[in-house]
């Protein structure tokens, strides 16, 4: 066991200081945050629409946005020099392998969709107040399910010849429980609702999350395989 | 210790082959029985057996598209074989069990690195994935054995081709495999970096070892191959041991199986 | 089973399918009670409703020919889960055709995101991803994989989408007042149905047999043009 965290460990310190050094999909999947608030503003008349109306759709849609973003890249900067298939013919478990990718990825999203929760907080006048701690906790459970089935799609889109423009089509139709869930818990948050009054959907949005983890780390295997 | 290597027709029974593994796996190191592999309509490899001892190091030459590269990445398990088993002292590959790993160590044209990451980050890096714990001496070890000591805090991306090449052949060696795979190993090297390669390769014959390597390249790997052997259309169109045949007389030899003569 | 037997098979199974659909619409046309509040367009429903069950059957169906497809690698798998696919992909346009009309003289909208129609546009799209995952790789054998993958996570999705946007219908008010669902449905029209979900059902596995027949044949003339190549 202590093996296998060591491994996971070792992939996920891996990404994560690629990451740190090139600031390739962070300073992307940032800015992009940064300007879908700007644009999003834009979008809305306020005559007729109460932005904190709308914010929490956005915030998700910008999430999903984003984490396509960067998560869609994920196997294509394991590409260069082949590392990546000297990660497969380690002894690394391929669960193991999926489980650190995930992890890593999920550090990322998480933390673009903290950068988006405040931008979007700041753009549009949000008084986010006593739920500060839920919101956080819920874009948490959200970015995780997101990276599960990002993750394990993209490994598939990076495998076709398509590459990433096919990651879109299969994520999305799977996403819409995660962007349903989302979006009604977080509006109702940023509403200054009691928490016990969404607790039914961030249990779902935990159990799709849980479920989108066991079926990457079971599956994960027949699309790496050659 | 009698080695069989035969090209075997693409008819050969799963079930005969596997039986061929077994009634061999006495001393073989590197074992493959009736190996076939598809992409789609194509046929890359077409039936290859093997049987590989201690010190071995077998050559495998062909033309571009011979399937070589497929040969090796099913030896490697890497690649699932359409058809018939590879074993590593009698472990089957593509088992749940994944031991046989830590006893294969492979090197190709492409380097498997991280070109963020430094020297010494790259290692350490696939040392954990390996599972090796004694990474503070076996990392300086492996560099001083390659020439690389010096650009341990180098980032990857900035050696030239040649000692990445070394910091890639340090890789695939760190965790001392058994079987060492070589996939055209010499592309792109200049003269320099070709020598430290073959310095370090003739290390690897030290008895230990099972080396297998493929290339299209005539020049490279006859003079350190006990065996060798031509693949063409996928299958071992010729193969024997190494009987210091010099270059001129092999590569005409060689020429004979390739347009079918021989 | 051999091709024949197949053939045969899906031969029988459709003639008695296509029997069936002449009784069905007899039946949802002259023998079953019209529905109060809607009308006549409430007779869609015993096509509308079948065809959508028979969409589930083939995810769930090609679903789990994939997970074994993964496990025993034999091709027969994987044909039997692209054949379902396919035919789940036609009932589920039948729904997305039957949906809509039906919707624009009961409830005076094409579009409306009630929870099955919403459902089985996104199984539609799964149907149509797993298509282009296996049209978009050079080596047939990681398309097939990949495919495998869709339609496994595809279907173990589905209960999540289902109850995620019944949750988000539920925070809209319906646009219509009564709608036959559950047990409540008088008897003739839940005998009509149930008819209707067993002749889609014939339909499909009649179907089916006939494409796999047909995907056996074109594996073996591949094997045949291979080696007399």
């Amino acid at each position: 066991m202590s093996t296998y965290l060591t491994q996971v460990w070792a992939i996920v310190w891996k990404d994560l200081l690629l990451e740190i050094r090139s600031r390739e999909r962070i300073a992307a999947m940032g800015a992009f945050a940064v300007l879908a608030g700007v644009l999003f503003n834009f979008s809305i008349d306020t005559t007729t629409t109460r932005p904190e109306d709308v914010a929490a759709g956005l915030i998700w849609m910008t999430l999903v946005f984003g984490g396509l973003l960067g998560v869609g890249r994920t196997f294509h900067l394991e590409a260069q020099d082949d590392a990546f298939q000297g990660v497969l013919m380690s002894p690394a478990p391929k669960d193991a392998v999926f489980l650190a990718k995930t992890t890593a990825n999920f550090a990322l999203l998480y933390a673009v969709s903290l950068l988006v929760l405040g931008v979007f907080s700041l753009f549009f006048g949000l008084n986010l107040g006593q739920n500060l701690g839920w919101l956080v906790f819920v874009l948490g459970l959200g970015s995780l399910g997101f990276v599960a089935l990002g993750t394990l799609f993209a490994a598939v889109s990076t495998g076709t010849s398509m590459g990433e423009t096919l990651l879109p089509v299969l994520v999305f139709p799977l996403l819409v429980p995660m962007v349903i869930y989302g979006v009604g818990t977080t509006t109702r948050l940023i509403d200054g609702r009691p928490f016990s009054e969404v607790e039914g959907n961030v249990r779902m949005l935990g159990a799709f999350a849980l479920a989108a983890l066991a079926a990457g780390a079971v599956l994960f295997r027949y699309v790496v395989e050659e | 210790m009698t080695v069989v290597v035969s090209a075997s027709a693409h008819t050969l029974g799963v079930d005969e082959a596997e039986q061929t593994v077994l009634a061999g796996s006495g001393g073989a190191v590197l074992q493959a029985a009736g190996l076939c592999r598809e992409y789609g309509t194509v046929i890359a490899v077409d039936g290859i057996d093997l049987s590989m001892n201690e010190g071995e190091f077998l050559t495998v030459f062909g033309p571009n598209g011979a399937g070589k590269s497929t040969l090796l990445g099913m030896l490697a398990g890497a690649m699932r074989p359409t058809a018939g088993s590879v074993s590593v002292r009698g472990k089957p590959l593509l088992s749940s069990d994944t031991d046989w790993r830590h006893r294969i160590g492979m090197l190709s044209h492409k380097g498997f690195l991280y070109g963020r990451l430094t020297v010494e980050e790259n290692l350490r890096f696939y040392g954990k994935l390996f599972g090796l714990s004694d990474l503070d001496e076996r990392i300086p070890a492996r560099l001083e054995q390659v020439g690389l000591t010096q650009r341990i805090r180098f980032e990857a991306r900035q050696l030239s081709h040649g000692m990445r090449q070394r910091l890639s052949l340090a890789r695939a060696l760190l965790h001392d495999p058994d079987v060492v795979l070589l996939d055209e190993p010499y592309t792109g090297l200049d003269p320099s970096a070709a020598s430290v390669l073959r310095d370090v390769l003739d290390e690897l014959k030290d008895g230990r070892r099972t080396v297998v390597m493929v290339t299209h390249n005539l020049r490279e790997g006859l003079e350190m191959a006990t065996r060798l052997a031509v693949q063409v259309a996928g299958r071992f169109a010729w193969e024997g041991d190494n009987q210091g045949l010099g270059r001129k007389d092999f590569e005409r030899h060689y020429h004979d199986v390739v347009e079918g003569r021989a | 089973m051999s091709t024949a037997g197949m053939r045969r098979g899906g031969l029988v199974l459709t003639v008695l399918g296509l029997l069936g659909l002449i009784t069905l619409y007899w039946m949802s046309f002259f023998w079953v009670d019209t529905e109060v509040n809607q009308g006549v367009v409430q007779r869609i429903f015993y096509v509308h409703v079948p065809a959508a069950w028979t969409s589930f059957l083939a995810i769930g169906f090609a679903a789990l020919a994939s997970g074994m497809y993964l496990w025993l690698r034999d091709d027969r798998l994987d044909r039997a889960a692209l054949c379902a696919i396919e035919g789940g992909l036609v009932f589920a346009t039948l729904v997305l055709i039957t949906g809509p009309l039906w919707g624009k003289i009961a409830w005076g909208t094409y579009w409306t995101w009630e929870p099955r129609l919403t459902l089985t546009l996104l199984l539609w799209f799964i149907f149509v991803g797993y298509f282009m995952v296996r049209n978009a790789t050079e080596d047939p054998e990681k398309g097939k994989r990949f495919a495998a993958v869709v339609a496994i996570v595809g279907a173990l999705d589905i209960p999540f989408i289902h109850l995620s946007v019944v949750w988000f219908r539920s925070l809209h008010p319906d646009p219509v007042v009564a709608r036959p669902d559950g047990p409540t449905l008088p008897v003739d029209m839940l005998l009509t149905l149930l008819f209707g979900v067993l002749v889609f059902s014939l339909l499909f596995f009649g179907l089916f047999l006939f494409r796999y027949a047909v995907e056996g044949l074109r594996a073996e003339a591949d094997l045949r043009a291979r080696s007399a190549a």
